[in-house]
């Protein structure tokens, strides 16, 4: 393999990964928050791509209009999923209603997508194009790289950047933190629940919408998109479960694998990141990293 | 401070509480004892919201806390420390103490919490050491210190502590109930739940008895040491030699 095919590569196996990731994030963030593992999280990356599109094609939004609407977009999606999927279930007997109502919502943002905006796979156009309206290309050395997965890397690790600083830096955050790790004790200081969820739900829509806005123009539009989840799942499972920095280093691992699994075992890119899923489960079950809170001795 | 009338509290269908009158008086610190599972902490959950409950809880002769949500009842400066302690594992020490200020701080609030702090930090010394260590990472009295003191970063009227003492070995309780009776001198009212009820009369104005979801005797601390039904269930026989 030649260096250049090796660099292009590397950087589209990141760029994934940086998808994969923001989807991670998402998932630990609603599983620390309110104990739901969410199987729409794809399909919310399905529809946030979807409703850029629309934004950009339909409704021929400049970017500089179509960053706010989206944004409000998102908020508006974030918080129609968590009252109708979370909110009225969140005191149900059994707990796994709340889990298998995201299965539900998988299911009803396919159809969704399909009724509005129909079962043809839409295009959208790359964010920077060159002259002829061709992908536009970035040299660094005489090494031709696509401009939409360095930009997809710059957008997701920005994204990713600002929301650990939220966590770790404002008191919002700490409160969040707080309702997410003992949410017990956190109502009875008084944390508002419904703010902490609320908020957490707009970040994950958010996190899912952007990564699939920039991956939009690599596979199209189409509402198959939500399998990307699988992927996202299989970081989380390798980088420890629950353990944020550990999921963000697995799910670029697993970008990587699968692209350079193309090029050696064409056919079997899924095999190779299940396969990585199954050896990790036999071999290192809790993950690269132990979590952050441990159990004391 | 708080008047609690005829409480009945639920968990689904089992009523853990059977009408219930208390009176937790204003300054001075109450306690509760009773065995386990006599209704001590359903007790505590129900003045915090934290339980379906019928019957009346009145806050200052005024305000009805039954039907507030727990959230609603920390702003009122009624805060709750619960059982077991429960303090964030995964936040430092200073992390633990800033939620505390979140009934009065509100979500997107602004004031500063430094008095406070500085507050908690010379009542708890050991907290201003451990600073920046997670909350996991602590042991069970220095744990048992931070959720005390996170509650008093919330600025309370009345403070409830469910069992400050469970878990720890005897001198760091004696330790722990100086720094209660002092959060008391300084003007906090306290309802104090308590096993070890030798130690909780000792350090309470006025007792209730629980048992099986009844009060079933009350009184000064200091008359209530005296019952004999007291000695023999809850002091054991050896009761007269440690007082």
């Amino acid at each position: 393999m030649d260096f250049r095919l090796f660099c292009t590569l590397a950087l589209n196996g990141i760029a994934m990964g940086v998808v994969y990731a923001m989807l991670a994030m998402g998932l630990i963030l609603l599983i620390r928050a309110v104990g739901v593992m969410n199987f729409a999280q794809g399909d919310l990356l399905m529809f946030g791509a979807y409703v850029t599109s629309s934004l950009i094609l339909d409704f021929e939004l400049p970017l500089y209009l179509m960053i706010p609407v989206s944004f409000i977009c998102f908020v508006v999606i974030g918080l129609v999923f968590m009252f109708t999927i979370y909110w009225p279930l969140r005191k149900a007997s059994y707990p796994a209603a709340t889990i298998i109502a995201t299965m539900g919502a998988s299911i009803i943002l396919k159809e969704l997508a399909t009724l509005i905006w129909g079962a043809l796979p839409r295009s959208l156009p790359p964010i920077i194009t060159d002259a002829n309206g061709k992908p536009g290309i970035l040299y660094i050395g005489g090494i031709p790289l696509q401009w939409q997965y360095v930009l997809t890397i710059i957008v997701g690790a920005i994204l990713i950047f600002l929301i650990h600083m939220l966590f770790e830096k404002l008191y919002v955050g700490k409160m969040m933190q707080a309702a997410c790790q003992d949410s017990y004790a956190a109502n009875l200081m008084g944390v508002p629940a419904i703010a902490t969820i609320s908020a957490t739900y707009i970040i994950v829509v958010c996190l899912a919408s952007v990564g699939g806005f920039m991956i939009a123009p690599i596979y199209m539009v189409r509402n198959t998109l939500g399998t990307l989840q699988l992927r996202a799942f299989a970081g989380v499972v390798i980088g420890g479960f629950g353990n944020i920095k550990g999921a963000i280093i697995g799910s670029l691992i697993v970008g990587l694998v699968e692209v350079f699994s193309t090029v050696f075992l064409s056919g079997y890119k899924d095999v190779t990141v299940f396969m990585l899923i199954i050896l990790f489960l036999l071999i290192r079950p809790q993950g690269l990293f132990g979590g952050k809170i441990a159990d004391k001795a | 401070m708080i008047k609690i009338h005829n409480l009945h509290s639920y968990y689904g269908a089992i009523e853990a509480l059977k009408g219930i009158g208390l009176w937790v008086r204003s300054g001075k610190i109450t306690c509760l004892i009773g065995s386990n599972g006599a209704g001590k902490t359903t007790l505590l959950k129900s003045i915090s919201g934290a339980v379906d409950c019928k019957g009346s809880i009145k806050y200052n002769d005024s305000t009805e806390l039954i039907g507030r949500s727990s959230q609603k009842i920390a702003r009122l400066n009624i805060t709750h420390v619960p059982e077991g302690r429960h303090i964030f594992p995964g936040l430092t020490v200073k992390e633990n103490l800033e939620v505390g200020t979140i009934n009065w701080h509100g979500f997107f609030g602004r004031m500063p919490y430094q008095k406070e702090m500085e507050e908690v930090f010379e009542l708890f010394p050991r907290l201003k050491e451990r600073e920046n260590q997670l909350g996991w990472s602590l042991s069970g009295g220095e744990q048992q210190m931070l959720a005390i003191g996170r509650a008093l970063m919330s600025r309370p009227r009345v403070l409830m502590l469910d069992e400050p003492s469970m878990g720890l070995a005897p001198v760091i309780v004696s330790e722990l109930f100086e720094k209660i009776t002092e959060i008391n001198r300084q003007g906090t009212t306290i309802l104090l739940v308590e096993q070890n009820a030798r130690l909780a009369m000792k350090v309470s104005d006025y007792t209730y008895v629980i048992d099986h979801g009844r009060i079933v005797l009350e009184g000064e601390s200091l008359e209530v040491r005296k019952d004999p039904r007291v000695i023999k269930s809850y002091l054991g026989k050896f009761a007269k030699s440690h007082r």
